[in-house]
C-alpha cells in the first residue's frame, strides 16, 4: 500500500463527501423532473430524439473502452512497463461503464422493462441488442479481471485468458457501440464504416485522458508522492503515447470534417459548415480540447511536468465530451424528409434536466473512484524496478 | 390474408390537411403528434418557382428499416394484419432508436415538450396508465399494437388504423369509402379525404384498384434508394421531396 495516496485520507473523505452531495442533488432534480413533467423536462424531441444523455452515455461507454484498450498494453501485449497503470485503468473502465449506463437508465422511457423486454426479445438484427450483450459482457470480464488482480494474479494464464478476452470484450463492445450509428444509411452524417475506428480512437484518447487525472488526483497532483515506476511511466512513454493518440485522433476528426464539407448533401455538409462549425463551443473544444494539448505534448520539456500533463488531461476530457455531443447531435439536426418544407436546422440545446443526468454522471464516477482508491491499492503493481528490457518493451508499446 | 397498401393520387391532392385532422381525431393524437400529416415544399424562384405538398403516413415498409433496430422486438411487422407495422406498448423501452433508423420521420415520442400549445397533457392528466386523458376517446385500444391513447415512455406511429381495417370482410380488393358495405372499415384519411386522392386497397390481389393505379398511373414510392420499400405508393406529379436547403424567412 502507498502512503502517497491523498484520496485515502481527509480530502479523499471530503471529496467524497462533495460527490456524493452533487450525486444526490443532481439525481434527485432529474427524477423529480421526470416524475412531474415525464420526459417533457428534456428537450430532446421527435426531431432530436438523442440528446445530450446519450451522448454522455456514448462519451462515458467509450471512455470506459478506451480504459479498457489501455489495461491490455500491459495485460495482454505483456509491456511491462505499463503495469503500474493496469488496476487503475480497470478499476476506472467499470466505474466509468457503471456510470454511463445509470445516465442511460434515467433517459429510457422504460429501464425495467428493459431488463426483461431485450433478453427475451431476441432481437439479434438489432446492434443495440449487441451493445446490452457486449457491454454486460465488458463488466463482467472488467470485474473478473479485477478480482484476478486484487489477488496479485497478474501473470497466469488464466489471468492472460481473461486478460485477452476482456480486451476483445471491449473491441467488440465499442465497436458495435459505433455501428449503432455508422449502419444508419438514413442518417448521412453518421453512415460510415470506418467509424468503429474513430470511436476507437476518441475512446481510448478520453481514457488515456481519464487515466492521467485520477492517477495525479490519487497523489494530490504530486508526482513525487506517485510510486517509482508510475514516476518513470508518466516521465517517459505515457505522454509519449498520449500525444500520438491526440495525433491520430485530430487527424481522423480532421478528415472526417473535411470529406462532409466537400460533399453536396446537405444531410452532411449543412452539418458541418451551418451546425458544427458554426458554434464557438466546437472551436473551443476542436482547437483547445485536442489541438491544444496535441502541441503541448508534442514538445519534450512541456509533456514531462505535471501540470501540462494534468492541464492537457482535463482539456482532452472537456473537448472530446463536446466532441461527443455534436456527433450525436450533428446527426439529427437537418430535418429528416421535410425538404424545403423546413426553413432551419433544427435547434437543440440540453434543458436543466439533461446537464443534471450529465452531472449526476460524473459524480457518480468520483464517488467510486474515491471508494475505489480508499478500499484497494488501485496502483499495486508486480513491477518495483525497471530493466533494460522493460524500457525498450515500453518504447515498442508507445510507439505502436 | 391481405397486404394492405395505401396510394395517394398527387394530382387530386389539395393540401387540405382533413386527413390530418382526421387521423388526429380517430388516434386521439396530440397536437402536433401527426402520424398523418401534409408536408409542403416550395422549389425553384419565379418564374419557375412551384408549390407542392405531401401527404405522410407510415409507409408501413416491406423491409422496416425501424423493425430491425428495435432491441425488444416492440417494433414489428405483422404479416397477419396485413403487413402493418405495430409498436407494441408493452414491450416499447422508449430508446428511440427506431426513430433514428425511420427515413421518413413518422414515428413519434409523445412524452415530450408540447409541440402546440397549450400543453393537452396538463388540460387532460393521464389517468390509468394514459400519457393523457382526452374527455372523447375512441373505443377500440390494443396496446399491442399502439392502438389507443399511449401510455408514458413509449413511440406511437400510424396504424393504417387497423382497428378499423381489422373489421373488414375477408378477401376484400379494396376499402372503397363510397361503398356503404365498407365505409365504416376504411382508414379515417381515406375515408375524410375531400377530392378522393387516396385509395386503399390489397397490394397482393390482382384485381384490386390500388394495384391498377399503381400500374396505369405508374405509382411510385419515395425514398426508394433506402431499401425500406413501402407499402404507400404515390401517383402523378411531385412525388418527391425537395432537398432540405436554408433559407431565410422572408
Amino acid at each position: 500500500m502507498n502512503d502517497g495516496n491523498v484520496m485515502k485520507g481527509g480530502a479523499g473523505t471530503g471529496l467524497l463527501v462533495i460527490s456524493l452531495l452533487v450525486m444526490v442533488a443532481s439525481f434527485g432534480y432529474a427524477a423529480s423532473s421526470l416524475a412531474t413533467h415525464g420526459h417533457a423536462a428534456f428537450n430532446a424531441s421527435s426531431n432530436v430524439p438523442w440528446g445530450q444523455p446519450i451522448s454522455t452515455y456514448l462519451y462515458f461507454a467509450l471512455a470506459s473502452s478506451g480504459l479498457g484498450l489501455l489495461a491490455a498494453i500491459p495485460l495482454v501485449f505483456r509491456v511491462k512497463a505499463y503495469y503500474p497503470i493496469a488496476k487503475r485503468c480497470i478499476f476506472l473502465a467499470f466505474i466509468v461503464l457503471v456510470s454511463g449506463m445509470a445516465v442511460l437508465a434515467m433517459e429510457l422511457g422504460h429501464t425495467f422493462r428493459m431488463l426483461w423486454a431485450i433478453p427475451f426479445g431476441m432481437q439479434v438484427q438489432s446492434a443495440m441488442f449487441w451493445m446490452g450483450v457486449l457491454y454486460l459482457l465488458d463488466l463482467l470480464f472488467l470485474m473478473w479481471k479485477f478480482q484476478r488482480l486484487e489477488g496479485k494474479d497478474w501473470d497466469s494464464k488464466a489471468a492472460r485468458q481473461i486478460g485477452i478476452a476482456s480486451f476483445l470484450g471491449v473491441l467488440l463492445a465499442s465497436g458495435n457501440l459505433a455501428l449503432i450509428f455508422g449502419m444508419m444509411s438514413m442518417r448521412p452524417f453518421w453512415f460510415d464504416g470506418s467509424l468503429p475506428i474513430y470511436f476507437y480512437l476518441t475512446g481510448i484518447a478520453s481514457g488515456m485522458a481519464a487515466l492521467v487525472f485520477y492517477t495525479y488526483l490519487a497523489y494530490g497532483f504530486k508526482r513525487e508522492a506517485m510510486p517509482e515506476p508510475l514516476q518513470r511511466l508518466l516521465t517517459g512513454n505515457l505522454p509519449v503515447l498520449f500525444a500520438a493518440l491526440l495525433g491520430v485522433t485530430l487527424l481522423f476528426v480532421l478528415v472526417r470534417m473535411v470529406t462532409g464539407l466537400y460533399s453536396n448533401m446537405p444531410e452532411v455538409s449543412l452539418v458541418w459548415s451551418d451546425y458544427i462549425l458554426a458554434s464557438p463551443v466546437y472551436h473551443l473544444s476542436l482547437w483547445g480540447g485536442l489541438l491544444l494539448p496535441f502541441l503541448l505534448l508534442l514538445s519534450p520539456n512541456l509533456r514531462v511536468q505535471s501540470g501540462v500533463q494534468v492541464l492537457c488531461s482535463v482539456l482532452v476530457f472537456a473537448g472530446l465530451f463536446a466532441e461527443r455531443y455534436f456527433f450525436v447531435v450533428g446527426g439529427q439536426v437537418i430535418p429528416l424528409f421535410k425538404g424545403t418544407w423546413a426553413w432551419d436546422i433544427i435547434h437543440y440545446t440540453p434543458s436543466a434536466a439533461e446537464w443534471s443526468l450529465t452531472f449526476m454522471g460524473a459524480a457518480m464516477i468520483f464517488v467510486l473512484y474515491v471508494l475505489g482508491e480508499k478500499y484497494f491499492n488501485l496502483s499495486d503493481s508486480p513491477v518495483t524496478t525497471a530493466a533494460p528490457e522493460t524500457s525498450r518493451a515500453a518504447t515498442a508499446g508507445a510507439g505502436a | 390474408m391481405a397486404k394492405w397498401g395505401m396510394v395517394i393520387d398527387l394530382d387530386k391532392c389539395t393540401g387540405c390537411q382533413a386527413c390530418t385532422t382526421a387521423c388526429g381525431m380517430e388516434n386521439n393524437t396530440l397536437p402536433g403528434e401527426n402520424w398523418q400529416d401534409v408536408l409542403f415544399y416550395s422549389e425553384g424562384e419565379y418564374p419557375s418557382g412551384q408549390m407542392k405538398w405531401l401527404p405522410r403516413p407510415c409507409m408501413q415498409c416491406e423491409d422496416p428499416s425501424c423493425v430491425h433496430v428495435c432491441p425488444t422486438r416492440a417494433t414489428y411487422k405483422d404479416m397477419n394484419a396485413g403487413g402493418i407495422v405495430f409498436v407494441d406498448w408493452n414491450k416499447c423501452i422508449g430508446c428511440k432508436y427506431c426513430m433514428i433508423a425511420c427515413p421518413y420521420g413518422v414515428r413519434f415520442y409523445a412524452d415530450e415538450k408540447p409541440l402546440v400549445e397549450p400543453d393537452l397533457k396538463n388540460i387532460f392528466p393521464g389517468e390509468n396508465g394514459q400519457l393523457w386523458s382526452p374527455p372523447y376517446q375512441g373505443p377500440d385500444e390494443d396496446w399491442r399494437r399502439g392502438i389507443g391513447v399511449q401510455p408514458k415512455g413509449v413511440v406511437s406511429k400510424c396504424t393504417f388504423c387497423y382497428h378499423r381495417v381489422s373489421k373488414a370482410p375477408e378477401g376484400v380488393a379494396d376499402l372503397d369509402e363510397d361503398d356503404p358495405e365498407l365505409v365504416e372499415f376504411v382508414p379515417a384519411c381515406v375515408r375524410t379525404c375531400p377530392p378522393k386522392a387516396r385509395y386503399f386497397g390489397d397490394l397482393d390481389n390482382p384485381q384490386s384498384n390500388v394495384n391498377r393505379l399503381i400500374g396505369n398511373k405508374r405509382g411510385v414510392r419515395l425514398r426508394d434508394e433506402t431499401g425500406n420499400r413501402p407499402q404507400v405508393y404515390y401517383l402523378g406529379a411531385g412525388a418527391g421531396v425537395p432537398a432540405f436547403q436554408r433559407r431565410e424567412r422572408s
